[in-house]
């Protein structure tokens, strides 16, 4: 490691040691004396950055009663009872809030948002793709066909929204990760557009379901509108 | 489980893990925002948020990054809602002169007000690593960029306060 690349990676994270980088402060004094200054000015940034934090004042939180249990991640042998409870929680929303045949769009917009909140590892810029064998687990091709030609998918996982198991995969796109939500119970008459400060995307009328696609804001989401109806096709 | 019992103990176990990590999330949202009552607002937001997805949080391990991330996107709800400029240093307002306020320290507030100055993208990074002592990789995840692009931030970001203190001090 030369002199140039140490102080540029001291100076991205003063605390960094590895073996290049101490080996080289050991043989370059001037170096190690520069990684000991920015140490001691992340000290200074340390103690600024610690502002007075006032005391916690809890909001009122909702009454245990209104807090339902949503069903755990279970494997697929669990499937039937999953469906189960689903179809009972289902049963009892419908019957609670919105009394109609399809779950209205905005609700199902707000529970893919949140769902965003649920899982913030799976928004990882990465170029390491899900094994072969936990992406068939999650898109079941007795449930959907996904066709590998989406993109590189980094993130696989069995997700419950609105009381259902559905598959949740995230590809990468070209301003970050995209997640996209395959959703093919929630049938839904017209897209459904998605907008943040930092996010956009929208829900996909998409046979007799649909699939949310959100990305950062910037990603071209037409774009990926006509890759997934040109990669995912229900099977079930 | 009866419904009760599940409710007691997802809030006790909630409540442990905010009086854990609120410091956390506090300093976080109040360095986004740059203002110390609209941080408190957006925490509040944060933790009924949080609650009512309580129970997606499989490992309470992951707790920090998870209420973290709900902060990272409550302050961006809430500017989103309020349609707020960001804060401009050169016209400060009387809240966000309190929040650079260091009592008799000047050289902290002087470092304070550098830290403040700072464009949102330098200063979420800084903030994350050295406040809240994240791995570029966790801090990549939180604001998902590339961890090379979390690097260049942060080397960036103290250039550029070095260079603030060089010229204060010539």
């Amino acid at each position: 490691m030369h002199c140039e690349a140490f102080r540029q990676a001291v100076t991205a994270d003063p605390a960094a040691r590895t073996a290049e980088m101490v080996a080289h402060a050991a043989a370059c004094p001037d170096c190690s004396a520069y990684q000991d200054e920015l140490q001691g000015f992340d000290q200074k940034l340390r103690a600024a950055l610690a502002i007075d934090v006032p005391p916690l004042s809890m909001p009122a939180l909702p009454a245990g009663a209104d807090v339902v249990p949503i069903p755990r991640r279970a494997s697929w042998a669990r499937a039937g009872w999953i469906s189960l409870a689903a179809s009972i929680g289902l049963v009892a929303v419908m019957v609670g809030n919105w009394r109609g045949s399809e779950p209205p769009a905005a609700s199902l917009a707000e529970q893919v948002i949140a769902h965003l909140d649920h899982e913030p590892a799976s928004l990882a810029v990465t170029d390491i793709p899900v094994s072969e064998r936990r992406f068939n687990a999650v898109a079941r091709p007795a449930l959907v066909d996904v066709s590998r030609d989406i993109g590189l998918v980094t993130y696989a996982s069995s997700c419950v929204i609105n009381g259902k198991e559905v598959p949740h995969l995230v590809v990468q796109g070209e301003s970050g990760p995209v997640t996209i939500l395959l959703l093919p119970q929630e049938k839904i008459t017209a897209a459904v557009p998605l907008r943040g400060t930092s996010i956009e995307g929208v829900i996909l009328p998409v046979g007799n379901g649909s699939v949310a696609i959100i990305g950062n804001r910037g990603e071209s989401i037409d774009r990926w509108r006509e890759r997934v109806a040109a990669t995912i096709h229900w099977t079930a | 489980m009866s419904s009760d019992t599940y409710a007691r103990d997802a809030r006790a176990r909630f409540e442990a893990i905010v009086a854990d990590l609120y410091t956390d999330m506090y300093r976080y949202a109040a360095w986004l925002c740059r203002d110390r009552s609209i941080a408190e607002e957006v925490v509040q937001e944060a933790l009924l948020r949080a609650w009512r997805a309580f129970d997606s949080l499989r490992d309470d391990k992951a707790a920090k990054p998870w209420l973290l991330t709900i902060v990272r996107r409550e302050n961006a709800r809430y500017f989103e809602r309020r349609r707020l400029e960001t804060v401009d240093i050169d016209g400060l307002t009387g809240a966000q002169t309190a929040f650079l306020a260091a009592g008799d320290d000047d050289r902290l507030g002087d470092v304070r007000e550098a830290i403040f100055g700072l464009h949102d993208d330098y200063r979420e990074p800084l903030v994350l690593q050295v406040l809240l002592g994240h791995s570029t990789d966790e801090i990549a995840g939180l604001m998902g960029i590339s961890a090379a692009a979390v690097l260049t931030r942060l080397h960036r970001a103290r250039k550029k306060l070095i260079a603030q203190f060089a010229n204060d001090e010539d």
